[in-house]
Formats: structure tokens, C-alpha cells, sequence
């Protein structure tokens, strides 16, 4: 009860403060007074009966008083915000998670976990859930119910039940009894009020007067003050009927400051500089990710923000572009909004008018706001994928026009937000280690995006660039977005009836505390330089030792099975986005190597034990996480895992080593065979030349076409290198590369197609053609002139003729190029250059994780043939005769006269 | 026996045309916008007068002899600009009856008020000498135009009274000094017009000197541009007009930014939306006197109190009470380049409401009119309570009312120059004058962002979207139809 009293005292000057604070921010000409809503009239302020609340001098019931008019009813069933969870609340076997809302989904930041009945030990009652969240709690829900659905002033004070008890600080349980605490209706004031009172709200929350929550809203506004036997209501607020004027309670939508009351940092001012109170749980969303709504340019804030003076961007392209949360969150049946979803839409109509009539509407809001594809909160499925997402409002194929290729490729695989929030500039939480705790009762915390502590002034703000993680939307569509990873490490136990718990807040403080700093035998074991104090870097499980020690203190305290575990959870980044100017466009950002895409985070500087990641969510954690060389954790993306190739980035490392060495084996092969020739001449006596003679071997059609084929064919090789690691060749321009290979494979397939015309056309195919008869025979005899009889100078065993220019090898090796290598090198190519308007025929084929390192293997295959083709053209009469022949059209060959030819 | 050509080379130039072309028609750079700096003007070498200019020079109108056996039309080309006439062209108001002509020579302002009967302070602007000689004799003489004040190095050459070069210059020095103008040379008068840095002008002091480029985006950084590469000039006639001297200005006699800057000049498609309501100064000038403070209001009944501290910023007994400030934040109107109204000698002062010296024309409904930002200059200034038109005093002098501080003596004095009755009766009006923005260009990347002016949250932006005739923020009720 001393504790009671000191929180109602701190409260009390708080509050205090906070009406000072006020009165200062409220003076009559601000110009940031909006005028009043003139839609909505005056009203009576009704008490939980149904009385005025000027004649009983009641709290106010907001459930009786907005029913007046509107269906609270409807709206409270109707509310995400409300329930929290509290439907689907269910105790689960393989879950210490009874619901995926705020109320029974246990998070690792905040840790205390709202206990189920039957639990061993009582960690959190619903009354203590309450206090400690309810600043966030818009009320309602289990703010009034039970779990088993009666009304919370319905139950027996017993501190035997999880729901009417509550834990003191000596472990001990106390009734709690809902009927003298009240419970909290969910709150209507507090997001329809402009400047609801959150502070005396809290203040009431925290002391446990639920009841008077809600009127504590109303005051400091010259509504209602808090005198000494209950309200005391300033008639001068209220017409003459008893109503409350509208100018003084201005009922409005809510706007993006009563968003931020619960939900993180908003700046809507422009002209004050913004401040951040970064990595703190007041503002989850900011703390969790650093996304700031803001429409301030970031160089104008009042952030020690690195790089700063450059940075003349907003924080928020929409905030600075006026949108309102409620712009993209809006109520689901909200008239102005509301669209039928493209999946229940005929296909015939293109808009269907039926909607509610406002006043409809305005009686029966559904407060179940549409909501985007975020993986963290797994709440309201039903609801997800509701909002309009950026593709819904921006023609991205017409913003992307002029400067990005393969337009459709990248929006199938990449969120917006990938490219368009590159960076976050305001800190957010990489890391809560529960496995020890600071003298407060705190975890031992990192944040990634500052160096030093956050929120102090000293403190460089770096900011960080997130982690793209493959996601699954609703519609089964996977996308790589952003997001930031938070790390939890946490000792767990095992009840007695075999139920998972994380060790209680108040047993870690048993075990690591004595009166306010570590026990004797925690600094003992932790105190690595023995100066009598646990600097914050010894505050680390990072021995045996240690952690046995911890083991036997939380048994000792009657926990068995203790150990520790950990999670990543990917927290999704869809706020703070950028205009095209400052978004990711370089080419090279992705395909490279490093890329953004396989970029890594840091999760935490040490992991007393290698955490797991996060799978209750639609997040794909097929990444890696490992500890490096400095004993950091980190998670590296493996896009290949979750099939996606990126050209520059990924590759198939077994394909690449099997093709260089096909190549270089190759080269030295002919290599070999070459310096053999070269000494083998050289010992032969210089006896007479071969008979020569020159023939016209190739026509004009014929020299153009090889080639045209050749270059294309070699430059086809060097830009695919190039594609394929530019990490290598940097000085090129990806984008340039790219355009050029996607001409040349133009060029090679027309050249090819006119060339096989004109084969076909001039029955110059059958040169082309082995003859079967005595196939064997002859390719034996030409193997075997290659292995031996070119080293004595003997003449070649085939006559090369303008009409049959080719040996049987030749023939075997052209009839394998043309008809299995060039055919399947065009297929794969004109696959992969068809994703972007055709993905459905690449992905008949495996999609790029197939396709593209098919294409490298084939692409060596060609590199090899080349480097052999070139070789054998010095087999000729002399060495350079194969290449002049090409080049001028006659060639001289041997004379083979007609005997001692065939 | 000589070689036939190789046909293969021809081949071999055909292989790589057909590879090359169509990779060039995709990579050639994609049309881009003109480059604003090209148009900027070509400037005549300078020629170094120092062997040329011989002495010996004892008077100013000395020197323009010289001047003129090289360059004989230049004092007649001067003569014909109001930088000697300080007069505009003849408009016909309607308030008025007969044409009339508006200029320092014959006009109020509400700052010194007015130049007749103090010709010996104000002339140290007038690009001529021999004020001395009163009006008519001055106005006359070729010889008296001062080459020095725009084309003298301004560190070797200073005006003093009535025109004529300051005691103790070196003529011959500054004389041999000559060039083409500079931002110095502008500066001195347009730097300080109204009696000091920044007085007149919110978007022209003495810091534009030496610019930043984040002050001026023009003049500071890697252009370096001097005035007259915007203001051209041709047969000493400069481009420019002020609407503080002039009814109705032809476009063709205004700097425009247009001059430079044409095409698709933005990228973001819903900024290019703007352009039809929206002058470019309005978002590419966020703020005026960045870096020194402009006068805001100046109330002359303030002045001549006795045993008041004098300060530059706040008070001077002999002008009264001034406020400065820094970094302000434009005033916005529509404005389609001219005047609607401009106050006249003798014209009655207002009687519900400021008396506007001059007044912008335009409004939503002026197709012409964009929104456009100005400095607002507020004054207390006499006016004569029986005749009620504002009055001008003779303040410069042995018995101007800078030395004696008889306001009734100052008024009576200036009766028989200016010709306005005086009743004997005085008292002090607030009056307003509008300066047009333009200056202090600063770089694309410190234009105004949207929500600057535009605010669905309710909360006002910079503009007053009802005072401009609009339902509400154009963002949520639409731009003018």
C-alpha cells in the first residue's frame, strides 16, 4: 500500500505539471488550435447509470454517454483495439502465447507475462496487465471482461484466481477486487479528443482507479477536475441543457497525435525542431524500428544525426505530403474509403455505389482499422491486407518508366519499401538480454543506430539500414521487405505441470539482486576485473560458470528444467518511406556483391546462446545467423533459400567451379597440344612443304556471318561475366551491360535464324550433316591424326573442300552446338529476359534459381568451345592460314591428289 | 604492285555498326534539359584603363569628358534611364486625371519619405553629379553623368553631396579603375537602399557581396553571377523594373527566371502542377535577410525624442523607432506584375485602414497572377490631418529636421518645392509598401516542402488560403478553376 500511495503522489505532480504543461501549450491564439469540428453537436456527459453526470457527479461512462447517439456496442465488438486478443484467448500446449494480441502474446521487451490459470506462479493478474499496459490500452475488452467473457466487476475478489489477484513485491498474491478498483470502458475521448489528457489518464491507470481513467481524460481540459470526493464539473462547460459545449470538447477524427499517443514518435509541427526518445517502450513503433512520421526535413530536426546537412529530405514523404494516419488506416466501413476488395469484385463491374449512408456510418463506425501486411502483430488476421498499400495509390510501372528495367521483375520480388526506405535515421532496439538484469530490474539493452547511449545529446544517431526479408502477403504473394530484427535472450522453466514459463521478472531480481544491487555471489562470479562492481560489460552470461550459477539460484528458488533461450523477431518497416531521389536506384546497390539484398545485421554483441528465429509470423527467416570472429551474432540473408536469384549477387558456386574448370582445362589442354606441335616441327627435319593450293573456301555471306556470330558470341561472354560478378568488373555500368547483352542475344538469334535460311536454302546443310556410313572409322582416323600424326607432320586425313569443309569431329562438335548448346543457351536467356512480361513461362521452368545458373554452366561450355575453335584453326597448312581463309575467303590447303586422298 | 583493299575491313566495320547501333539508340542519354548556365550572357573582355585614362581630373564632370571622347553616346544613352531620371514613363490611373509619372524624383516611399528639398543626402544614389545646381540644370547636362558610381572600383571611389564624388577620392585612381559593373558596384545603392543594409529590401544587403551558395544559389557558388548577368543590358538600359517606382511594368521590361530556365524544369509531376498559380520565388525563396536583418516597420513619430539611446536596430532620434529581423518568412499575395494601386503626392490617406504606398495586382481570379512572396515594409508616417494626404518633410540640411526637429518647420519647408499644402495640422498613419521577392534564390534542395503551405491536419501553413480567395488548402478544395 506505500507503493500505492507514492505512485498516486508522483502521479498527483505530475499531473500537476502536466496542467501547467497545458494551459502554457493551450493559450487562446496558438496558432496550432484547430477550429472546432462544427459537425458535432453539443452532448451530455452521462455516469455508468444513465444520470447526467452534473447531477450525480459521477465518473463519466463513455459506453452511455457516445451511446447516445452512436452504437458503442457495435463499435466496442468492432475494435482490434479493444479486444487486444481477448477472443481468441486460449491456453495453449506448445505455446506459453494464449492470443496473438497485447493481451496474452508474451513480448520479450516488455517481459512480464500475463499468467494463465493454473500456473505455478502468478507473474502478471489481469489487474497488473492492466496498470502496466493500460497507458496503451484504448479500454474495453479485457479492460472490462473476463477471459471467460462475465464482467470483470463480476467476480469474487480471490487471490487464488489469475484474474482477481495480483503480485506484491515480496512474491506474495492479493485479492484484487475489481468492484473498488472499476474497470475501464474502452475510451472514446482518447483518440477523438485533440488534446485528450493521456497523462492523468496514465497517472489513474497506473494507481489502479481504473474507473476514473476515463474522466481523467477530460480533465485539465476545463471540463472536469478530480476534487476531494470524486468530480467536480465545471458548469460552465456545459449549455444550458446539461450538455457539453462543442468548442470545448472538439470530437474530431483522430489525428496523427493520437496515433502517436500509443504508437510512436509523431512530429506534426514543422517549424520546432523534432526530438526522438529513441529505443523507449513508450513509443513502441519507434522504439522497435526508428520509423519516425514526421513531415519535418531531417536536416532541420534536432537530431546529433550523422550526416545530417545532407540529409534535406522529410522523414516522411506522406507525412510531409499531408496524409493522416487515418489516410491509409481507416475505418473499414468508412464510406469515403471503403472499396470492395478486389477478390470479391465481379469481374463485370468496375465500381459497385452501394455503400453505408454517413449516417449510418457515423452510428455504426467499424473500428477495425484496415491494416497493412506487418509481420510482428499477428493480431485480427481477418483485417490484414485490408489497406490500400502503396500500389494501390502509386502507378509505380509509370514512376519507374524512364529509368528502371525489368519493371515488372522487381515489383514481383520487392516490397516498395525495399528501395524506398533505405535507411532509417533515428535509433531502434537490437538487442534484450534478460539473462541478466541492471540493478533496476532492466534488461541489458543494445540499440543499433547510435553510438553511445541513445536520447543523450552526446550520442551520434547513425541510423541503420534494415534487413530485407522475404515476406508472404495475404494474396500468397512473396516480396523481399524491410525490417529491422530485435534479439531476446530469456531464461525459461518448466512448471510443475510441465508448462513453459520465462522466468519471472521477480524471481530474476530474487536471484540477482539483494536489496537493490547484485548479490555477493553474482558479483563474485560476474565481477571479471574485481573492482567490487558489474560494469556493464560484465553483465553477461559468457561462462559455464556463470550460468550455472544462475541455474542454481532460480532452482533454489523452486524452478526446474531453467535455461536459457532467445528469438529474433523481424519488426516490419513500412513508415518513413522516401521519394525516387532518395530511394535505392543504383543498380549495383542489389546486384553486387556485397548486395543489399544478402546485406546482414548485427542482432546482438554477444549470445549467451544461439537464438531461434521467430516462425509465428509470415517472415521468411531462411537466413543464417551466426557468431563471428568478435563473438557477435549477426543474420545474413540466404535469398537462394527462399528462391530468389539476383543477377550480380547470387550464384551457384558448384556450376561456377565445374565451368572455370572446363575452361582453363581447355586452355592448358590445347595449350599442350600446341607446344608439342610447336616441338615436335621444330625437330622434324625442314623437309618440303605439303603441296598447297589456294581454294575460294568461304563466300562473302558466309565470313560476315561467322563473324558477326563470333564477336557477338564473345562479347556475349565477357557482358555475362560481367553480369554475373560485378563485384569483379566495377567499372562497367551494370545498366549498360546489361543493355548491351540483351542486344547482342538479339543480334546472335537473327544471325543464327538467317544463317540456318541460308544453310537450308542452299543445301549447304548437308556440309553439317555427319554421314553415318563409316562415321566411327573416320572420327577414329581424325582423333587419331590429333593425337599423333599432326606431331609428324602428316597431312590431314580429310580433304577440307569448299563444299566439304569439315572433318567428322567438327561435324559431331557443330551438330552438338547448334542443336543442343546454342538452342538451350537461346531458351535460357529468352526465358530470363521474359520474367519481366512472362514470368509464368520461366517459372514453368524453375524460375532465375534454374534458369540463370543453366545459363552460366552453358555459358562456360561456349567459353571452352572457343578457346578449342581457336586453337584448331592453326591446325591448317600454317598456322595463321584457318584464320586468313576466314578472314579473306581463300584459304590454302593441302593438295591432296586424287589417290592419296580417299 | 599495290594492295587491293582489304574487303574484310569493311566487313569488319559492319560487324560493329550493327552491334554498336542499336546499343547507342538505347544508351544514348535520354534527353535532357537545357542547361540553364548557357544562356547566361557573354561578357566583353575587359579592357585595362590604366595606360588609357590620362588626368588631370578635379571634378567629377571632368572625368565624363574624358569618358566620352571613347565612348560619346554612352551619356546619352544613360540620360534616357531612370537611373538618371528617377522617373518612371507617364501612366495614365484612374484615380487620377491626366497622366502621371512615378519615381524618387517626384514620389513618396515610407521609408526617408521623399528626395525633393533633400537632394544633397539622396543624390549619393543618383547616378549623376551637380544636384547643386537644382533639377532643372542638372538634368540638362551630359557632362554630369557619373560614370564612376557603377563602373569605378568601389574601393577607390565614394559619392558625397549632392551627387558629386566624396571629398578626397582620386579621380584619376578610380577613373583608371573602370570595368564592367559588378554586384559591388549595384550594391551600394541597391545593398543599402533606405538609408542602410537591408532597410528597403528583405532580399538584398550587403551579404550578397560575397555570397554562399546556400544564400543566393545565383551569385554565390560555382556562377559566381554578377547582377547584370540576369538584369542585361543594352545601350546602358538594364532590364528589371521595381513595382516600389512604377504603375504597370511590361513583362518584357521584367527579369524573369524564364530567361534560364524553360522546359520541364521539375521532375515530380505534381510540383510541375503548381507552376500555372505559383511564381518560382515563392518556393525557391523560403525565407528573406538569411544572413543580415531587414527593416520590418520604422514609425517616424517616434523620432526626435529626447534623452532616447540611439541603437542601428531600434532607435535613431533622427528616423525614430525601427524593427529588424532575420531569416523572415515572406508575406504572400497574388500578383500579376503590376501595380493596383500606387500613392501619389497628394493622394487622401485611408480612412479605415493602413494607406498602402503601393499595392500588388492580381487575385485568384487573375489568370495572369501567380502567388507571389513579398516583403512588407510598415510605417507611421506624417500626414497633414485638414488636407489628410501624407506629407513629406525637408529632413536633410542646416534646418531640416534631422538638425532642428521641428516636424512643422520641416513640412513647411518642403511646401514650395513640392508644391503640397500644408495646414499647419500633422499627425502620424500607418502605411504599408510591398517589395517584391526575388532575390536570394537559394538551392533546390532548401525549396519549400508541401507541408509548408499545405496542412490537412487543419493546423495553418505559411499561406492564408482564405485571404488568398480559396474555400480551403487547394490540397483538399482544389486549385483556382
Amino acid at each position: 500500500m506505500k507503493r500505492q500511495t507514492l505512485i498516486t503522489l508522483a502521479g498527483l505532480i505530475a499531473f500537476a505539471l502536466a496542467t501547467a504543461a497545458t494551459d502554457v501549450i493551450g493559450a487562446p491564439d496558438s496558432p496550432l488550435q484547430s477550429p472546432a469540428t462544427p459537425l458535432h453537436p453539443d452532448f451530455a456527459l452521462l455516469d455508468a447509470s444513465g444520470v447526467n453526470v452534473l447531477e450525480s457527479g459521477q465518473s463519466v461512462s463513455t459506453m452511455r454517454t457516445c451511446g447516445q447517439c452512436h452504437d458503442t456496442g457495435f463499435i466496442e465488438t468492432h475494435a482490434f483495439h479493444s479486444d487486444l486478443g481477448l477472443r481468441d484467448f486460449a491456453a495453449s500446449k506448445e505455446s506459453w502465447d494464449a492470443s496473438p494480441g497485447l493481451f496474452g502474446r508474451w513480448n520479450p521487451l516488455s517481459y512480464r507475462y500475463l499468467s494463465q490459470v493454473g500456473d505455478e506462479r502468478l507473474d502478471l493478474g489481469t489487474a497488473e496487465w492492466l496498470q502496466s499496459n493500460g497507458e496503451r490500452v484504448v479500454g474495453g475488452g479485457p479492460a472490462t471482461t473476463s477471459r471467460s467473457g462475465v464482467l470483470l466487476t463480476d467476480l469474487q475478489a480471490s487471490s487464488e484466481q489469475v484474474e482477481t489477484s495480483i503480485l506484491d513485491e515480496q512474491g506474495g498474491l492479493t485479492a484484487w477486487d475489481w468492484r473498488e478498483s472499476g474497470t475501464m470502458e474502452m475510451n472514446c475521448f482518447l483518440c477523438h479528443l485533440e488534446a485528450p489528457n493521456v497523462l492523468a489518464r496514465a497517472v489513474a491507470i497506473r494507481a489502479g482507479d481504473f474507473a476514473k481513467a476515463n474522466t481523467a481524460t477530460l480533465s485539465g481540459l476545463g471540463i472536469v477536475e478530480e476534487s476531494a470526493d470524486g468530480w467536480a464539473w465545471n458548469r460552465a462547460a456545459f449549455n444550458e441543457a446539461g450538455e457539453l459545449k462543442s468548442e470545448i470538447a472538439d470530437i474530431q477524427d483522430p489525428t496523427n497525435a493520437n496515433c502517436a499517443a500509443c504508437h510512436g514518435e509523431v512530429h506534426p509541427a514543422t517549424d520546432e525542431p523534432l526530438l526522438i526518445s529513441a529505443c523507449d517502450l513508450n513509443y513502441p513503433q519507434t522504439a522497435t524500428t526508428g520509423q519516425v512520421v514526421a513531415s519535418q526535413r531531417i536536416n532541420e530536426s534536432g537530431v546529433n544525426l550523422s550526416g545530417k546537412a545532407a540529409l534535406n529530405r522529410s522523414w516522411d514523404i506522406h507525412a510531409e505530403r499531408q496524409l493522416q494516419c487515418t489516410d491509409c488506416h481507416y475505418a473499414l466501413n468508412n464510406p469515403a474509403h471503403v472499396s470492395e476488395a478486389q477478390s470479391n469484385r465481379p469481374a463485370h463491374l468496375r465500381y459497385d455505389p452501394r455503400s453505408l449512408e454517413i449516417n449510418e456510418y457515423l452510428r455504426r463506425p467499424d473500428h477495425n482499422f484496415a491494416r497493412g501486411q506487418s509481420a510482428q502483430i499477428n493480431v485480427a488476421p481477418e483485417s490484414k491486407g485490408s489497406m490500400r498499400r502503396c500500389e494501390n495509390c502509386h502507378e509505380a510501372t509509370i514512376s519507374h518508366q524512364n529509368w528502371l528495367p525489368y519493371i515488372g521483375t522487381h515489383m514481383a520480388a520487392l516490397a516498395c519499401e525495399s528501395c524506398h526506405i533505405p535507411k532509417l535515421h533515428a535509433p531502434a532496439i537490437q538487442t534484450y538480454d534478460w539473462t541478466v538484469i541492471n540493478p533496476d530490474g532492466s534488461a541489458i539493452s543494445d540499440c543499433r543506430g547510435v553510438d553511445g547511449t541513445p536520447n543523450d545529446i552526446k550520442s551520434l544517431v547513425t541510423g541503420y539500414e534494415p534487413v530485407l526479408l522475404n515476406r508472404t502477403n495475404v494474396d500468397g504473394q512473396t516480396l523481399l521487405a524491410p525490417y529491422n530484427l530485435i534479439t531476446t535472450f530469456y531464461w525459461v522453466y518448466e512448471d510443475a505441470k510441465g508448462n513453459q514459463r520465462p522466468v519471472r521478472l521477480i524471481d530474476l531480481k530474487s536471484a540477482f539482486l539483494d536489496n537493490g544491487s547484485y548479490a555477493a555471489d553474482i558479483i563474485a562470479a560476474f565481477d571479471a576485473d574485481h573492482d567490487g562492481q558489474l560494469s556493464r560489460g560484465e553483465r553477461v552470461v559468457n561462462s559455464p560458470e556463470k550460468e550455472a550459477l544462475v541455474k542454481r539460484k532460480l532452482s533454489a528458488l523452486g524452478m526446474a528444467k531453467v535455461r536459457i533461450e532467445g528469438q529474433v523477431q523481424p519488426y516490419s518497416i513500412n513508415h518513413n518511406v522516401t521519394r525516387g531521389e532518395y530511394a535505392l536506384s543504383d543498380c549495383t546497390d542489389c546486384h553486387n556483391n556485397p548486395s543489399r539484398v544478402t546485406q546482414s545485421m548485427k542482432l546482438a554483441g554477444f549470445a549467451p546462446v544461439m537464438p531461434a528465429f521467430d516462425g509465428a509470423n509470415n517472415v521468411s527467416g531462411s537466413g543464417e545467423i551466426k557468431i563471428g570472429v568478435d563473438g557477435a551474432l549477426s543474420y545474413s540473408p540466404v535469398p537462394a533459400n527462399d528462391s530468389v536469384y539476383v543477377f550480380g549477387s547470387s550464384r551457384v558456386s558448384l556450376i561456377d567451379a565445374f565451368g572455370a574448370l572446363a575452361f582453363v582445362g581447355t586452355l592448358f589442354g590445347v595449350l599442350g597440344h600446341g607446344s608439342l606441335r610447336y616441338l615436335a616441327s621444330r625437330r622434324r627435319p625442314a623437309h618440303a612443304h605439303t603441296h598447297t593450293q589456294r581454294v575460294h573456301m568461304y563466300d562473302a555471306y558466309r565470313r560476315f556471318w561467322h563473324w558477326l556470330q563470333a564477336t557477338s558470341i564473345v562479347i556475349l561472354l565477357l557482358t555475362g561475366l560481367i553480369i554475373h560478378r560485378p563485384d569483379i568488373f566495377g567499372i562497367f555500368s551494370f545498366e549498360g551491360v546489361v543493355t548491351l547483352h540483351n542486344i547482342l542475344a538479339v543480334i546472335l538469334v537473327v544471325n543464327a535464324a538467317l544463317s540456318l535460311f541460308y544453310h537450308l536454302a542452299t543445301e549447304r546443310m548437308r556440309e553439317y550433316i555427319p554421314r553415318p556410313y563409316g562415321f566411327f572409322d573416320d572420327s577414329i582416323r581424325q582423333a587419331k591424326y590429333y593425337i599423333s600424326g599432326i606431331f609428324k607432320g602428316e597431312p590431314h586425313p580429310f580433304e577440307k573442300r569448299p563444299d566439304d569443309r569439315m572433318n567428322p569431329i567438327q561435324k559431331l562438335t557443330y551438330f552438338g552446338i547448334l542443336n543442343v548448346l546454342l538452342p538451350l543457351q537461346i531458351a535460357t536467356g529468352a526465358l530470363m529476359w521474359g520474367v519481366q512480361k512472362w514470368p509464368e513461362f520461366a517459372n514453368a521452368f524453375g524460375g532465375l534459381p534454374i534458369l540463370a545458373p543453366f545459363h552460366a554452366l552453358v555459358a562456360w561450355l561456349f567459353a571452352s568451345f572457343i578457346v578449342g575453335h581457336v586453337y584448331l584453326t592453326t591446325t591448317g597448312a600454317t598456322p595463321l592460314e584457318g584464320i586468313r581463309g576466314m578472314v579473306t575467303g581463300y584459304e590454302e590447303v593441302e593438295a591432296h591428289d586424287e589417290k592419296s586422298g580417299q | 604492285m599495290k594492295k587491293p583493299f582489304p574487303a574484310w575491313i569493311l566487313g569488319l566495320l559492319g560487324i560493329f555498326l550493327l552491334i554498336l547501333a542499336p546499343f547507342a539508340y538505347y544508351q544514348w542519354p535520354k534527353s535532357t534539359n537545357d542547361d540553364p548556365a548557357a544562356h547566361l550572357p557573354i561578357k566583353a573582355v575587359h579592357v585595362d584603363h590604366v595606360d588609357i585614362v590620362k588626368g588631370e581630373f578635379k571634378t567629377g564632370q571632368d572625368v565624363t569628358r574624358a569618358c566620352l571622347v571613347c565612348h560619346p553616346d554612352a551619356a546619352a544613352e544613360l540620360m534616357r534611364t531612370t537611373h538618371w531620371t528617377w522617373e518612371s514613363k507617364a501612366f495614365n490611373v484612374p484615380w487620377r486625371e491626366g497622366p502621371v509619372t512615378i519615381g524618387k524624383i517626384n514620389q513618396i516611399n515610407n521609408f526617408c519619405i521623399g528626395s525633393q528639398g533633400n537632394e544633397n543626402k539622396c543624390m549619393s544614389c543618383h547616378a549623376g553629379y551637380g544636384w547643386e545646381a537644382g533639377k532643372q540644370a542638372q538634368q540638362a547636362n551630359p557632362e554630369n553623368v557619373d560614370c564612376l558610381a557603377c563602373h569605378a572600383d568601389p574601393g577607390s571611389y565614394g559619392k558625397g553631396v549632392f551627387g558629386n564624388p566624396a571629398e578626397g577620392v582620386d579621380l584619376l585612381a578610380a577613373a583608371r579603375s573602370v570595368r564592367a559593373t559588378t554586384r559591388e558596384n549595384c550594391g551600394k545603392c541597391h545593398f543599402d537602399g533606405g538609408g542602410g543594409n537591408g532597410v528597403k529590401h528583405g532580399d538584398l544587403d550587403e551579404s550578397m557581396y560575397f555570397p554562399d551558395q546556400a544564400l543566393d544559389v545565383h551569385m554565390g557558388g560555382k556562377h559566381n553571377m554578377q547582377c547584370s548577368a540576369c538584369h542585361t543590358t543594352s545601350k546602358h538600359q538594364i532590364l528589371g523594373r521595381l513595382i516600389a517606382d512604377n504603375y504597370t511594368i511590361d513583362p518584357r521590361e521584367q527579369v524573369s527566371c524564364e530567361q534560364c530556365h524553360s522546359g520541364k524544369v521539375h521532375q515530380d509531376e505534381r510540383i510541375s502542377l503548381h507552376l500555372s498559380a505559383v511564381a518560382c520565388q515563392t518556393c525557391h525563396i523560403p525565407a528573406m535577410a538569411l544572413e543580415d536583418p531587414t527593416k520590418l516597420t520604422w514609425d517616424w513619430s517616434k523620432a526626435g525624442q529626447q534623452g532616447r539611446e540611439d541603437d542601428h536596430f531600434s532607435y535613431l532620434k533622427i528616423k525614430g523607432e525601427f524593427t529588424f529581423d532575420q531569416n523572415v518568412k515572406p508575406e504572400y499575395r497574388w500578383f500579376n506584375g503590376n501595380n493596383e494601386y500606387r500613392y501619389l503626392l497628394g493622394d487622401k490617406i485611408s480612412e479605415d485602414g493602413p494607406t498602402y504606398i503601393n499595392k500588388p495586382a492580381g487575385s485568384i481570379s487573375d489568370a495572369s497572377a501567380k502567388i507571389f512572396p513579398f516583403k512588407v515594409h510598415v510605417a507611421r508616417q506624417p500626414y497633414d490631418t485638414v488636407n489628410r494626404h501624407l506629407l513629406q518633410p525637408v529632413t536633410s540640411g542646416k534646418d531640416g529636421f534631422w538638425t532642428t526637429f521641428d516636424w512643422n518647420k520641416s513640412f513647411e519647408m518642403a511646401v514650395p518645392i513640392t508644391g503640397l499644402a500644408y495646414s499647419g495640422q500633422y499627425d502620424f498613419t500607418e502605411t504599408h509598401m510591398y517589395w517584391a521577392t526575388t532575390h536570394m534564390v537559394q538551392p533546390a534542395k532548401d525549396a519549400l516542402q508541401c507541408d509548408a503551405c499545405h496542412s490537412a491536419a487543419g493546423k495553418p501553413g505559411r499561406m492564408d488560403w482564405k485571404a488568398l480567395g480559396y474555400a480551403g488548402d487547394p490540397i483538399e478544395w482544389g486549385g483556382r478553376k
